[in-house]
């Protein structure tokens, strides 16, 4: 049984040039799939296809057996919850108000949340560690905290899946592992499948470490050269092809931890 | 806010308006008591004599009362717009006028006054032209069947300066004498219009406009997202953004058909709002309308008791409203920005 699938997709913004073609791959209940490619291989176009805002030229998306494009705007938020690769904020809202939109589709189509909706915004900040900031402005937070309140946001929707477009953009190393072990929760104790698109690499062999099921998909101009477990896909040879680097792999044992890593050596030219 | 905040605040809202309502009724050249007024109105409403003189009840019934509701109506139309517009445009720099509703009314009125100068047909012109304008502006910023926000400002900006120069070129062509004068008057705004009662036709799009915008004022949060994550929050953005917009421009042309181009309320007032409740647009929105009332009936009771004439309405607005806006930008230190 697959959650959601993509049949052939194609999509560019000129006919003549797609930004990526024929791309198909069934995400299971429970898992996480997450997209790596070099910057300008198409990972976030084929996001915004999967958030409905492209249509594609070719291709279906199918959501819990459903047309993507035949889902309400209500129905995909309840299915499809979404954290965003940067956000920008205009109006110094406060931080249980931007939590609470993401209860906007059980809203009544001209009310305001209720009460119990606040509350399940509060459940989901306290979800991502943030008990007590729902009273403070968002535009006075941290990076890494306004990641954690957008997180929050996705959470309260209560949607099977959880789309993340580079979720540890401009975070430090402390914050990168605090959302990473919440993803690796969300996954682990909640049962969210979640689609997610990284630059850092060891993000895969960290989640999978944690006992995650995880799939990698390496993308390359429009289309993706491999599909598999993290250790199958992150290969040296892989990584040349892909990004033109040479890197090394090796494996820690440091804390009781036994993961892999990639460093990245030097490009080629 | 905290519940105790909201039921003072909430109080506050409410009250205000009442008192500058009943306060710039009894302020004028011909001094009138309370009592007075709740009198006449008894004797309005009952037909019963008052004991009061013809004069007493004619300036407050006639002249004053309906000028007091146009003012608060206005107000509150132009701020409530001015606040949707900033939401939906995720700009707190915008105001009601941002879709050209403003320049297209002005356009319409000038037209009305060169060609034909008649006093029903300035605002009906005004009107129409005003929603002329945000319709060619929607268009000119649509693309593709959707409707970036960046587009639509640019697609306001355009029509207005066309706008702007279609009323230029009346005013050029208008005769020296009687109807330049008039153009001019009319877009400096005022609110003595009131002396014809078709005046309150304009009403009922203020009514239906300020209404809507009350409704969707929780959307107005979510569309300050951004397409993108307004979308995935659940919400159809192209509807909702056409909403806010056809509600905002009925509000604001209805406003400023019979009121001629008021600036600032939009842009100020929703500021002020925000620094009494907070960005929260479920409270914004009606904030906004009760203060754009008191700050409307304010200036316009200053226009026509600071000399022997009356002072445009516009020129009021803008004199009290940039400096007082300065004063709240220190003291708040820009800390709501």
């Amino acid at each position: 049984m697959s959650l959601l699938s993509l049949e052939n997709v194609s999509f560019g913004y000129r006919p003549q040039q797609m930004i990526f073609e024929n791309i198909s791959f069934d995400v299971r209940p429970g898992e996480i799939f997450c997209i790596i490619g070099p910057n300008g291989c198409g990972k976030t176009t084929l996001i915004d296809s999967i958030l409905g805002i492209n249509r594609p030229q070719s291709g279906r998306i199918v959501v819990s057996d459903t047309d993507l494009h035949q889902l309400k705007p209500r129905e995909f938020a309840q299915n499809i919850a979404y954290v965003p690769q940067s956000h920008t904020k205009t109006f110094p809202y406060t931080v249980l108000d931007i939590v609470v939109m993401g209860r906007t589709y059980a809203t009544k189509m001209f009310a305001s949340p209720n009460t119990s909706e606040r509350s399940r915004a509060m459940e989901s900040l306290e979800q991502v560690g943030l008990k007590g900031f729902e009273n403070r402005l968002y535009t006075e937070l941290s990076g890494g905290e306004l990641q954690l309140v957008l997180i929050a946001r996705a959470l309260a929707q209560e949607a099977q899946i959880l789309i993340m477009d580079e979720p540890t953009a401009h975070l430090d190393f402390r914050h990168e592992l605090m959302v990473m072990e919440i993803i690796s929760w969300l996954v682990k104790e909640k049962g969210l499948t979640i689609i997610m698109a990284t630059h850092f690499l060891n993000q895969a062999f960290y989640l999978e470490n944690e006992g995650v099921k995880i799939r990698v998909a390496l993308m390359n101009q429009g289309s993706f050269k491999a599909v598999g477990t993290p250790a199958e896909v992150l290969t040296k040879d892989n990584l040349k092809d892909v990004f033109k680097i040479m890197s090394s792999i090796g494996t820690t044992d440091e804390e009781g931890i036994n993961q892999r890593f990639i460093v990245p050596l030097k490009n080629i030219r | 806010m905290s519940p105790r905040k909201k039921t003072i605040v909430t109080l506050i809202l409410i009250i205000l308006p009442i008192l500058f309502f009943f306060g710039t009724i009894c302020v004028g050249r011909y001094y009138v008591s309370l009592t007075d007024i709740f009198r006449s109105i008894w004797q309005g409403i009952t037909g019963q004599n008052s004991g009061l003189s013809q004069e007493t009840t004619a300036v407050i019934l006639q002249i004053r009362l309906p000028r007091a509701f146009l003012g608060a109506m206005v107000g509150a139309a132009l701020a409530a717009s001015g606040a949707a517009f900033q939401g939906l445009f995720r700009n707190p720099l915008v105001s009601s006028g941002i879709l050209g509703v403003s320049a297209g009314a002005g356009f319409g009125a000038a037209l009305a006054i060169v060609l034909f100068n008649n006093i029903f047909l300035t605002p009906l012109f005004a009107f129409f032209f005003g929603v002329l304008a945000v319709v060619l502006s929607y268009f000119a910023g649509r693309i593709d069947n959707t409707s970036p926000t960046i587009t639509l400002v640019l697609g306001g900006t355009i029509i207005q300066s066309i706008f702007s120069a279609l009323i230029s070129l009346l005013k050029y062509m208008a005769d020296t004498a009687t109807q330049l004068p008039a153009v001019t008057f009319w877009l400096m705004g005022s609110l003595a219009s009131t002396k014809t009662s078709a005046v309150f036709l304009s009403f009922i799009p203020m009514v239906i406009g300020m209404i809507g915008l009350v409704v969707m004022r929780y959307r107005l949060n979510v569309l300050s997202m951004g397409d993108r994550e307004a979308k995935t929050l659940g919400i159809n953005v192209m509807a909702n953004k056409w909403f806010v917009i056809s509600f905002a421009t009925l509000a604001t042309a209805g406003a400023v058909c019979v009121s001629g181009i008021v600036g600032w309320i939009g842009l100020i007032i929703p500021h002020i709002a925000r620094m009494l409740v907070g960005n929260d647009n479920k409270w914004v929105i009606p904030a906004s309308m009760s203060l754009g009332a008191c700050f409307v009936i304010f200036c316009d009771t200053l226009c026509r008791t600071i000399t022997g004439g009356e002072i445009p309405l516009g020129i009021i607005t803008a004199l009290i409203g940039g400096p007082f806006f300065i004063y709240l930008l220190k003291k708040t230190k820009g800390r709501n920005w």
